[in-house]
């Protein structure tokens, strides 16, 4: 069977990608993209803009309908026609780049709006776990804030919250820390360092090298809709193996 | 001076009237209240309606609103009233007034809640998506919420205005407020009875004005 690139076996995976494709119109935007990650596993996928990162995340949840290829998480296929949608995306969590929380619900109401809804908790319940993941990023004093009240960092560590509190088997984060102040950058970087050592599956797309290399078990560099390179943070960040990725580390190390 | 205000207001002319000048009042608030109770609810439907993106429906939805929104006021009052029996529907001269109206506001509150849903960022659908929320819940709890409170202000303003299409309701005879006073006005040849009806009018529409006025103040600059 097939095998991850740090060799885990295929049992343990939580994510399978397997010839992955999306084309918008006649444009194809990934071209075969193949990634297996292990459970507990935090996999930073890097690559220059519009190399199709975001669309790949996308498509895990199925926000992008793949045109081609096979995905599976958890064991289950989330191609096709039959899959209960709002039960896989359930089981995936996503932080945005924009954050998205709901400007019209405090934070507690952000987190807890899918656990009654889709979880299907009580008031009372899902409000003492939203206490408990807001706890864990920091927040449990600003529970009653509204997103404008908050600062960006904080807005996304609710962001975080949200997912987190449905308890997914795996979070995407795409470029959680683009759009904020400089400033605000490390504690969102510190939760999400903090939710790998919970032991949760992640795949990070983000420009933040450091985090790459201090957090990633494994790093992706993605080309053009395609995985040039696959290996440990050391391997792809620091000794690249490929003309474009030293390019790339080039321009980005500041 | 003297002379004209003794002339608009000489209620000792109006008694007797008070009656019908009472009625005329409630008619009138009934009108609006019914209109407003209807049209608003129905734009909603349509907009939601028209978010599902059905395209036979779609289409209708947009030549109703479009229709609506252009025809007269007074022409379609006219037309519920005398051209429906044509089709075998009899409605009562308030019930025309009433169905014209509401027609009118559901049209242009269609476009407002339709307006505030396409402005509610796409993101609000891809993280109510996200967490497992399905099309409908995240319209209900995400972006409806958002989409009403944007279209708050303009909904309000629209109401009054074609609330006050109330009067036009004379054209077919509805006894309110208007048509009572100006007719009461001929009768006894003196317009104290349009100053009462003045005053009615202000009494039912002032306090919505000021409510439109202190939301645009409290909505005009988003907190939250
Ligand atoms: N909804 C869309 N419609 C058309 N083209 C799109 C859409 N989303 C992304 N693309 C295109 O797909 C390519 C990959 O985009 P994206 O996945 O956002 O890249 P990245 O996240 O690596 O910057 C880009 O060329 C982009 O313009
Ligand atoms: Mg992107």
């Amino acid at each position: 069977m097939t095998a991850t690139a740090n060799g885990t076996d295929a049992a343990r995976d939580i994510v399978v990608i397997k010839d992955l494709r999306k084309s918008f119109g006649n444009v194809e935007v990934l071209k075969g993209i193949d990634l297996a990650v292990a459970a507990g596993e935090a996999v930073v996928i890097v690559g220059s803009s519009g190399s199709g990162k975001s669309t790949c995340l996308r498509c895990i949840n199925r926000l992008e309908e793949p045109t081609g290829g096979r995905i599976t998480v958890g064991g289950q296929e989330i191609t096709g026609r039959k899959v209960d949608l709002n039960a896989l995306r359930r089981r995936i969590g996503m932080v945005f780049q924009g954050i998205n929380l709901y400007p019209h619900m405090t934070a507690l109401g952000n987190v807890t709006l899918a656990m009654r809804k889709v979880a299907g908790l009580s008031k009372a319940a899902a409000e003492e776990k939203a206490r408990h993941h807001l706890d864990l990023v920091g927040l449990a004093h600003r529970a009653d804030a509204y997103p404008a009240q908050l600062s960006g960092g904080q807005q996304q560590r609710v962001g975080i919250a949200r997912a987190m509190a449905l308890e997914p088997q795996v979070m995407l984060f795409d470029e959680p820390t683009s759009a904020l102040d400089p400033e605000l950058v490390g504690e969102v970087l510190n939760v999400m360092m903090r939710t790998k050592q919970l032991g949760m599956t992640m795949i990070v797309v983000t420009h933040e090298m450091q985090f790459a290399r201090e957090v990633a078990d494994r790093v992706v560099f993605m080309d053009e809709g395609k995985v040039l390179d696959v290996g440990t943070p050391h391997e792809i960040l620091v000794e690249p193996r490929h003309q474009r990725i030293r390019d790339f580390v080039n321009r980005t190390r500041t | 001076m003297d002379e004209i205000i003794r002339y608009f207001f000489d209620f000792s002319r109006l008694s007797g009237y008070w009656p019908d000048i009472l009625h005329g009042f409630l008619i009138t608030v009934e009108m609006s209240i019914l209109t407003v109770a209807i049209g608003i609810p129905l734009g909603l439907l349509l907009a939601v309606l028209r978010l599902y993106g059905i395209r036979p429906l779609n289409a209708l939805i947009i030549f109703y609103i479009d229709l609506f929104r252009s025809i007269p006021q007074l022409v379609l009052i006219i037309l519920a009233y005398f051209a429906l029996p044509f089709s075998g529907l009899v409605l009562s001269p308030f019930t025309a007034t009433v169905v014209a109206l509401s027609m009118v506001l559901s049209a242009f509150a269609e476009e407002i809640f339709w307006a505030g849903i396409t402005s509610v960022p796409k993101g609000q659908w891809e993280a109510g998506r996200s967490t497992g929320l399905g099309f409908n819940q995240t319209l209900a709890y995400v972006v409806l919420p958002q989409a009403i409170r944007l279209g708050i202000p303009p909904l309000t303003n629209r109401a009054i205005g074609i609330s006050k299409g109330t009067t036009l309701g004379s054209v077919v005879a509805v006894p309110e407020l208007l048509n009572v006073t100006s007719s009461i006005q001929s009768n006894v040849a003196n317009p104290t009875a349009l100053t009462v009806g003045a005053m009615l009018f202000l009494a039912l529409f002032l306090p919505f004005v000021r409510f439109t006025r202190w939301l645009e103040r409290a909505y005009g600059h988003p907190r939250h």
